[in-house]
């Protein structure tokens, strides 16, 4: 039962990574249709920026601060300079050339960084212990990071004025456009929130579960698992599943075997494709003939 | 849902037959290049060149999917390595005879693709390229896993191929081997896209719903294209396995898949000869960034070709959408200009080059063919014409028998009733007219009949079957087929390219077939029947240009000779009258008698009331959804609610418009 429990902890503690990735990554799918692979590489770009940042004297906090808004602002270039410059992307388009982008990011990564993992200072805080159930300290910091930058980005979506003029930017561009949304800032918002979330998953976890190069591909994936769940668009149903996706990864891990836990992710990506596909559909694309 | 590519980029417009020559000439080259290279080619080189054959092979395969199927597989390597991981324990624990083994690694793959293609191709758009992507990770995990795949390790010490009892052990014998396969594999793809399926599935890109209202099953064409993408992907892991003597989970890995992907990115998407190409192209790039980056970077180790690659993926999607494959078309149409510079007619009756000077052709040509027409040919002499040849049509049922039954149709879309609980039945040889004011349901109506849209409760039976909320081709395989009001043109072929699609129905040749090239005389048969078809509605001019490039109201011709050319036993017309000329008006309704009194049964939607009323034997009126009278013409015309409905709710000034109308007629 500890064993359980204290799976449990744990895996909800990484499913509130994947929580953030899919909460990026539906933040730039519902205003632009564009399913980003780089998604996850901006949550290792931070960790390693971070990382950097503090083995060069900084403050951890500032370390922090940096690594999130130059990640940020990489997401909102790659808006620019990639996304922006092809005309009428199709979603299947986005994944090529996301795809690309993922590879160049990670291929940076490698040169600046090198192949080997690295972890960041653990965040101050002591561990707790529920009955035998012991809660890292940096795992409350994940759970909490997901609470204030996944519930801020749920808050600003569907709160306020701002949000819902994105949103309505994806439904209908013209009609945005006459009220004065323009795409183009719809479009680099969105991409400047997907790194944010993205950013913030990176540097929260490097402690306990490193960063590597190599390592943004597979996380951004499970993130876009968790969003599937979610249909792609709803951020709370992805949350849950996410959190669902990390609990179940961390009890295979526990009674299967570790090296199976990556596995998890794309058996329930396949099986939620066959046996729900059309709620999974935004919206049926009727051709008028 | 396609790729998008932009128009003429990727798929060309070419004439209706491919060059041939052009492909015989380059598989020739191809070949000589291949029995030279292992004498001239240095060590590395040679190493370069087989590892480009090996993987052309599941490049290939990904350029057919994503060609043809307009799909994307992120998980090419998958099947890459279930191939290679097969074969080698087929050979290494079963000690299978080579031949043997390799067969087991390509139905292996197959198999697999059929187990994710058969659910993941309902889905529309970017859902297959997810789940491959996820197989990729799932069949790497599992490899490395499995205490029979060897966990890390993998599998090895199988034995090299033999040939005639000559071993396989060097590169050069190695290219000898694998480049053969390579070679008619290409031909094999190559013969695939110029077939029927494969036309079909170039159809389908440029308008799904048309090519399904003419028979194409698009489901089943896309799982067989992507089974056999795997089957590629397979046997390229074949040749793999023995290539490099190990199978290990690094063959599944991702940046695999990725290397596929940019291959035929490069090559241009859906080209096969950019797949060979970009094979060659990337094996050569990941070699030479191996050695440069670590030179420029001190300290570099792993997998440092990735830069590259990021680098190209973007640019070449940026800069180059059609890879190199565009790029040697269009200066290849630089260097025909600049040879024949001045060629404007010429341009007009070849293939069209979308370069702009096409345009020029088709707006003259046009006045040219129909100044006669417009100079006073008489309609009787267009009769005689058109007599003469008398597009075919199927007449499964007696004329007066009911052909088409709707009973209780209906849609609901939220709380807006389209369509509310019309019935009516259509007797075979009999042409109805269906009107109605705007957004009266009628183009609902068609789309739910011809399965385009699912009703939400009713039903249709066609030829006594009922075929609502099936697929169009359901319908169109049994002979019912239609045109639409927004008009959906195969734009990536000419004229006759579009007809000959109509005759997709009346063919026979699967895939099979179409990858052995044993399908040419069917394909001349209906290709004659097309322009037969074209010159019987005056279109014969304009049967080598691209379907693009027609004016609106002959496209709108264009699309009735694709739908005639089914040999249709019932043709629903949506709004066929709309932007036609007088001339081809008069035309059409004589064609579209002449075809009743063959026995064809004809439905249509028309605005131009007087039209339908002087050429329809029985009329229904749609208002709002319902259906509130159906009759003959006369009764019909006279009945006060269709007065009402038809041009508001002054009866007086409704008469009077009526008279009007009348008289015209």
């Amino acid at each position: 039962m500890i064993d359980f429990l204290q799976l449990t902890a744990a895996g909800l503690s990484q499913g509130s990574v994947y929580a953030l990735l899919a909460v990026g990554l539906i933040a730039t799918y519902t205003v632009r249709h564009v399913v980003n692979i780089a998604q996850g590489d901006y949550a290792t770009l931070a960790g390693l920026g971070s990382i950097s940042l503090v083995s060069a004297g900084l403050p951890l906090p500032l370390a922090i601060l940096v690594a999130l808004v130059s990640v940020t602002l990489a997401s909102v270039l790659i808006e620019r300079l990639v996304i922006a410059r092809v005309k009428n992307l199709t979603t299947l388009v986005s994944i090529i050339l996301t795809l690309g982008v993922s590879t160049l990011l990670q291929a940076i990564m490698l040169l600046v960084w090198g192949a080997e993992g690295r972890r960041l200072a653990a965040f101050p805080g002591s561990d707790l212990d529920l009955g035998g159930v012991s809660i890292r300290s940096q795992e409350l910091w994940m759970l909490g990071t997901l609470v204030i930058v996944g519930g801020g980005i749920l808050l600003f979506y569907e709160k306020t004025r701002w949000g819902k003029a994105l949103r309505a930017s994806a439904e209908q561009p013209v009609a945005a456009r006459i009220v004065g949304i323009s795409p183009a800032v719809a479009s680099v918002l969105a991409f400047a929130i997907a790194g944010l979330a993205g950013a913030a998953a990176g540097v929260v976890s490097s402690p306990i579960y490193l960063s590597i190069w190599s390592g943004g591909l597979l996380l951004g994936l499970k993130g876009f698992v968790a969003a599937v769940l979610g249909g792609l668009v709803s951020f709370r149903a992805a949350i849950v599943g996410a959190l669902l996706l990390g609990v179940l990864e961390s009890y295979v891990a526990g009674y299967v075997a570790s090296g199976w836990k990556d596995a998890v992710a794309f058996f329930i990506l396949i099986i939620v494709l066959i046996i729900r596909p059309a709620g999974l559909v935004l919206r049926p694309n009727a051709v008028r003939v | 849902m396609t790729i998008s590519k932009p128009p003429g980029a990727v798929r060309s417009k070419t004439g209706f037959w491919p060059n041939n020559r052009a492909t015989i000439i380059g598989v020739a080259v191809l070949a000589l290049i291949i029995v030279i290279v292992p004498f001239t080619a240095s060590s590395s080189l040679m190493n370069i060149a087989v590892f480009s054959m090996i993987f052309a092979l599941p490049a290939i395969g990904l350029s057919l999917l994503m060609g043809l199927a307009g799909q994307v597989s992120l998980g090419q390597a998958a099947f890459f390595a279930i191939g290679a991981y097969t074969h080698a324990i087929l050979l290494q624990k079963f000690e299978m005879p080579g031949v043997v083994a390799a067969v087991g690694g390509v139905v292996a793959a197959m198999l697999a693709a059929l187990l994710v293609g058969l659910p993941m191709l309902r889905l529309r758009g970017h859902y297959l390229a997810l789940a491959t992507l996820g197989l990729g990770f799932i069949v790497m995990i599992a490899v490395r896993e499995w205490e029979f795949t060897g966990r890390t390790t993998g599998i090895y010490g199988y034995g090299r191929p033999e040939v005639f009892g000559v071993p396989i052990d060097n590169n050069g014998l190695f290219f000898w081997f694998v480049a053969p396969f390579v070679l008619i594999g290409l031909v094999l793809a190559l013969n695939l896209t110029r077939s029927r399926a494969g036309r079909a599935l170039s159809a389908v890109n440029d308008s799904e719903l048309a090519a399904e209202s003419l028979g194409v099953n698009t489901y089943a064409l896309r799982v067989k294209v992507f089974t056999l993408s795997a089957g590629f992907a397979g046997l390229g892991g074949v040749f793999y396995a023995y290539q490099v003597q190990i199978v290990s989970p690094q063959v599944a890995e991702f940046h695999v898949s990725v290397e596929l992907l940019l291959m035929v990115v490069i090559g241009g998407l859906g080209s096969v000869w950019g797949a060979i190409a970009g094979a060659f192209i990337v094996e050569l790039l990941s070699e030479g960034l191996r050695d440069l980056i670590p030179a420029i970077i001190p300290g570099a180790t792993g997998e440092v070709q990735l830069i590259g690659y990021g680098i190209v993926l973007i640019l070449v999607i940026l800069l180059l959408p059609g890879g190199l494959y565009q790029a040697a078309r269009t200066s290849w149409a630089a260097i025909r200009r600049g040879i024949r510079p001045r060629s404007r007619a010429a341009d007009a009756a070849a293939p069209a080059v979308p370069d702009g000077t096409a345009d020029t052709g088709a707006g003259e040509v046009p006045t040219r063919a129909f100044g006669g027409l417009a100079g006073g040919t008489s309609a009787a002499a267009d009769a005689a014409l058109l007599a003469a040849d008398l597009p075919a049509v199927s007449t499964p049922v007696a004329a007066g028998e009911p052909i088409l039954e709707v009973r209780g149709l209906t849609k609901r879309y939220g709380g807006v009733v389209a369509v509310d609980d019309v019935s009516f039945t259509v007797p075979a040889g009999r042409i109805m007219g269906l009107i109605g004011p705007n957004g009266a349901g009628k183009t609902t109506c068609f789309n739910m009949i011809t399965g385009a849209i699912t009703p939400t409760a009713g039903t249709v039976s066609f030829l006594g079957e009922e075929i609502q909320g099936r697929k169009p081709h359901v319908g169109a395989e049994r002979g019912l087929t239609r045109t639409f009001q927004n008009l959906q043109v195969f734009s990536s072929t000419d004229v006759v390219g579009n007809v000959y699609m109509g005759r997709y129905r009346k063919g026979r040749a699967g895939i099979l077939r179409g990858m052995l090239g044993l399908q040419g005389r069917e394909q001349y048969t209906h290709e004659a029947v097309a322009r037969d078809i074209l010159d019987s509605m005056r279109l014969g001019e304009f049967a080598q240009l691209a379907a693009g490039d027609l004016p609106f109201g002959r496209q709108r011709m264009m699309e009735v000779c694709r739908a005639l050319a089914a040999e249709p036993a019932l043709l629903l017309l949506d709004e066929p009258m709309a932007g036609l000329s007088g001339q081809e008006r008069e035309m059409l309704a004589g064609l579209l008698r002449r075809l009743r009194d063959a026995g064809l049964t004809i439905v249509l939607v028309e605005h131009d009331v007087a039209q339908v009323m002087a050429l329809a034997d029985s009329v229904a009126v749609l208002d709002d959804g319902v259906l509130i009278a159906h009759g003959d013409p006369e009764t019909v015309r006279n009945d006060p609610a269709v007065i009402v409905a038809y041009l508001g709710t002054d009866a007086e000034e409704a008469e009077a418009e009526l008279k009007e109308l009348e008289e015209q007629a």
